[in-house]
């Protein structure tokens, strides 16, 4: 190559490179435009919008957009920053916290929102014991000395404390639902949040229009949002190329690669909390032998489950907890796939010849299906007849909760920006409600960690406590870490600001059509 | 027996029909496996939680007891609330009832369409090119599923062809409905057409082949003529037939089309409130269908005698 060549070949390539830096950098500096609709079409109708009650991640989603928490979670999903408080202050040895209250804040009716709407609403949210009530446990009372000012006093000192604060269940609403019965209240929402209610069509769409008094001045940016039921997927992806919707939530896995190429449209993968596992319920006797366990969790090949049935789009886990989550430890040593170490334990286990042991399979769910059969191979190695068991996943779901199963599939999303409610539902067996994720796993240490992390407020010390939680529990293998797999979306090239955080939720008053 | 006697005497059968549909459906449903009151709490369902859930439901008591406060509810018009959406189950199915009987009778109008100039020109041509494509073309679509068809037409009409056709939905007012719901009722009528045509083009033939037919051209009558008053109102009676048995079946039927379509018709609000265990809306909408389907058949009767008189209503 000449010295012209190559002048000429960097010449190139530093336009092009200046080119890209520009078009990023628009694209970031964009000046956002008002107005316009937008139509996100998913594959499950929302259930019911009261907040405190509802445990479907297509109604809460929605019902953020209209009621909003006092702080709110951080775009990484790990910490918390002020919403509809602008700051608080601990005292009492950490059992009061005192909230300042930001001002101007207004309902989508038009009235001020003050300390008494506060009070009444997350009286109402902890008064839920068939809801999210308990994750509110730890407050003792909720007082308002003025219009602007909210304290709460704790029974004890709770670390998740502000978490469980900005939880949806903790929205805000009008003091006494506004005049209404609840369940009035709850067909027609009113909060502070961009987007207020306009209709439903029960079991077809929902649509919410802009909020005129939102405090955040500007915004939203979008005239209204319509989330449609659309159940089958190759539909809503034509209809999305068709601009008939505007955002195809969770298109599957094997269509990833050809969204990405499509003109018009953005393919976006986000981080998410979601993390999936194999159950192993230790009430049938070789799952309750930790060698058997160990063996199993190194003879998942993850790579091969993430590479047929995620199309490559995900990350082997390596804890429980999943790396959006605070205090999340990629060293806990969670068992990776080595079937060398698998035989090794096996040997060591009750049942070094295996033993039969069946699947709990969903009936035509195709990804279980795939996971089966490649764990069915690898443990097949390890002398472990796998058979599968079919049900349809409503079934599925109940057996696993009854634990009438002896291996499953399940997952976990978050909630809230903090471990203590994964935690506890997978290792408490007694305080989680959930007998341990269902697998009647039982290590007093662990237990007690979780306890002591519950109230240890110093950050620090928190971090230990869970470092060695992760690393207990990894090596007990009371689940099967399977993978870690981020939120898709698939939406159309106009729509600009479209952010969906770890926990699954987003904030469409940043959203836009250019 | 009058016309108005035999509806009225089918009609009565309803009841017994009902009465079973209502009995097979609320046993059966509940004999199934799996819990609304853990499907709705997800992985936040502690026993604690779903025993108050299935104690606010009245779930908890025996079966009888819930199947006599059901026919109770029934008897006075109310299918209970909906366990999922909280809803009166009436309301949702009487929401979702005329999107699938549009559905259903659009795609019956067009098979009519598609299949009686077809098996006209089939049976008038018999044994030439014609009537073998006729008879061949129609199998090819009827061995392709009915969402790949959906998904095809969705493809060429809905995206290319400078998209005539929404991409799924169900429009607004008549002309709305009419237009967006055309690429489903035309995958239902090329699923029926294909027996309607073999069915219209045999009796035709038969008919063609008799005497009267003869004595009909013998006397001079224009060949149209012969076909359409003679001839196809003689061999539309069995046609008439299966379309009735078609139609029932479709009743049951349309969940694949309205899902592959986005239409928000009652084989979706079916399938979907079975996932759910949604009891009410399950045993609503079983209700309805098991009377439709007994309407539409007491339909295809009438009809069979209107256009046959040798058919006697007895």
């Amino acid at each position: 190559m000449t010295v012209r060549t190559r002048l000429l070949s960097l010449a190139i390539l530093v336009a092009v490179a200046a080119l890209c830096a520009t078009a990023a950098l628009g694209s970031r500096t964009a000046t956002p435009k008002r107005g316009g609709s937008v139509t996100i079409a998913r594959i499950e109708d929302s259930q019911s919008f009261d907040k405190t009650t509802v445990f479907q991640n297509e109604s809460i989603w929605l019902a953020e957009q209209i009621m909003e928490p006092l702080y709110t979670v951080t775009p990484d999903g790990k910490n918390v920053k002020p919403w509809l408080a602008t700051s608080y202050k601990v005292s009492n040895g950490g059992k009061t916290y005192t909230f300042k209250l930001r001002p101007g804040v207004k309902f989508s009716n038009g009235k001020t929102m003050t300390s008494a709407d506060v009070k009444f609403s997350i009286d109402d949210a902890r008064a839920q014991s068939k809801g999210w009530g308990y994750l509110d446990a730890a407050i003792k009372n909720i007082t308002a000395p003025n219009p602007s000012t909210v304290v709460f006093n704790l029974k004890f000192t709770w670390a998740p404390f502000l978490a469980d604060i900005a939880l949806f269940a903790n929205g805000i609403i009008p003091n006494k639902f506004n005049g209404e019965t609840r369940a009035n209240f709850y067909k027609h929402p009113v909060g502070t949040g961009p987007f207020m209610w306009d209709k439903r069509v029960v079991g077809q769409s929902v649509t919410f229009k802009r909020n005129p008094f939102y405090w955040q001045k500007g915004k939203p940016y979008l005239d209204s949002v319509t989330w449609k039921f659309v159940t089958d997927e190759n539909t809503r992806e034509l209809q999305l190329r068709g601009n008939q919707i505007q955002v195809d939530e969770f298109p599957p896995f094997n269509s990833i690669q050809k969204l990405q190429n499509t003109p018009g449209v953005t393919m976006t993968l986000f981080p998410s909390t979601r993390t999936d596992y194999l159950d192993m319920n230790q009430k049938y006797p070789p799952l309750a032998d930790r060698h058997v366990r160990r063996a199993i969790s190194h003879a998942i090949d993850r790579q091969a489950i993430i590479k047929s049935v995620l199309f490559g789009h995900g990350k082997p886990a390596n804890s429980f907890l999943p790396p959006q989550v605070p205090f999340y430890n990629p060293n806990s040593g969670g068992l990776q796939y080595d079937i060398a170490k698998a035989k090794a334990e096996m040997a060591q286990s009750k049942y070094p010849k295996g033993f039969k042991v069946a699947l709990l399979v969903g009936a035509g769910a195709q990804v279980e299906a795939a996971m089966g059969q490649i764990l069915q191979s690898s443990l097949k190695q390890l002398g472990i007849d796998v058979t599968f068991n079919q049900k349809d996943t409503s079934t599925e779901f109940q057996d696993i909760q009854k634990q009438n199963y002896q291996l499953a599939f399940s997952y976990w999303t978050m909630d809230i920006a903090d471990p203590d409610e994964l935690v506890t539902f997978a290792v408490d067996i007694k305080g989680g409600g959930a007998h341990s994720f269902y697998t009647e796993y039982n290590n007093p240490t662990v237990v007690n960690l979780s306890h002591q992390a519950q109230r240890e407020t110093n950050v620090a010390k928190r971090a230990q406590l869970y470092n060695k939680l992760q690393q207990i529990a990894a090596g007990d293998a009371f689940l099967g870490f399977l993978y870690y797999s981020p939120f898709r979306y698939a939406y159309s090239s106009k729509l600009h600001g479209f952010f969906v955080y770890p926990l699954g939720n987003y904030h469409l008053e940043d959203a836009w059509l250019g | 027996m009058s016309l108005t006697g035999y509806v009225a005497r089918r009609l009565l059968h309803l009841v017994p029909v009902v009465l079973g549909v209502t009995i097979l459906c609320f046993f059966l449903i509940h004999l199934v496996p799996g819990d609304p009151a853990r499907t709705i709490l997800g992985n936040q369902a502690t026993d604690q939680r779903v025993a108050l859930l299935r104690h606010e439901w009245g779930l908890d008591r025996p079966l009888p007891v819930q199947y006599g406060k059901f026919m109770d509810r029934v008897a006075h018009g109310d299918l209970g609330t909906s366990l999922f959406y909280n809803v009166p189950a009436g309301n949702l199915v009487l929401q979702r009832l005329p999107v699938t009987l549009w559905l259903i009778c659009y795609g019956a109008i067009l098979s009519v369409l598609i299949a009686v100039p077809l098996a006209v020109i089939a049976a008038t041509r018999r044994d030439r090119l014609g009537d073998h494509a006729i008879r061949v073309v129609p199998l090819v679509g009827l061995g392709f599923p009915s969402f790949w068809i959906g998904i095809m037409l969705l493809l060429v009409f809905g995206l290319h062809l400078g998209r005539p056709f929404p991409v799924g939905g169900y429009g607004e007012g008549f002309f709305g409905h009419l237009h967006s719901m055309f690429l489903p009722a035309l995958t239902v009528a090329l699923a029926i057409s294909p027996i309607l045509i073999r069915s219209l083009r045999a009796a035709m033939l038969e008919v063609l082949d008799s005497e009267y037919i003869t004595t009909a051209r013998s006397k001079g009558l224009p060949e149209r003529r012969v076909l359409t008053k003679h001839a196809l109102r003689n061999a539309a009676g069995s046609t008439v037939s299966v379309l009735g048995v078609n139609i029932g079946f479709l009743v049951g039927g349309t969940l694949v089309i309205e899902q592959v379509f986005a239409v928000p018709g009652i084989g979706q609000l079916m399938i979907n409130s079975i996932f759910q265990r949604d009891f009410p809306v399950v045993q609503g909408v079983t209700l309805v269908f098991g009377i439709l389907v007994v309407l539409v058949y007491l339909a295809t009767d009438v009809l069979h005698s209107l256009l046959d008189p040798r058919v006697r209503f007895d």
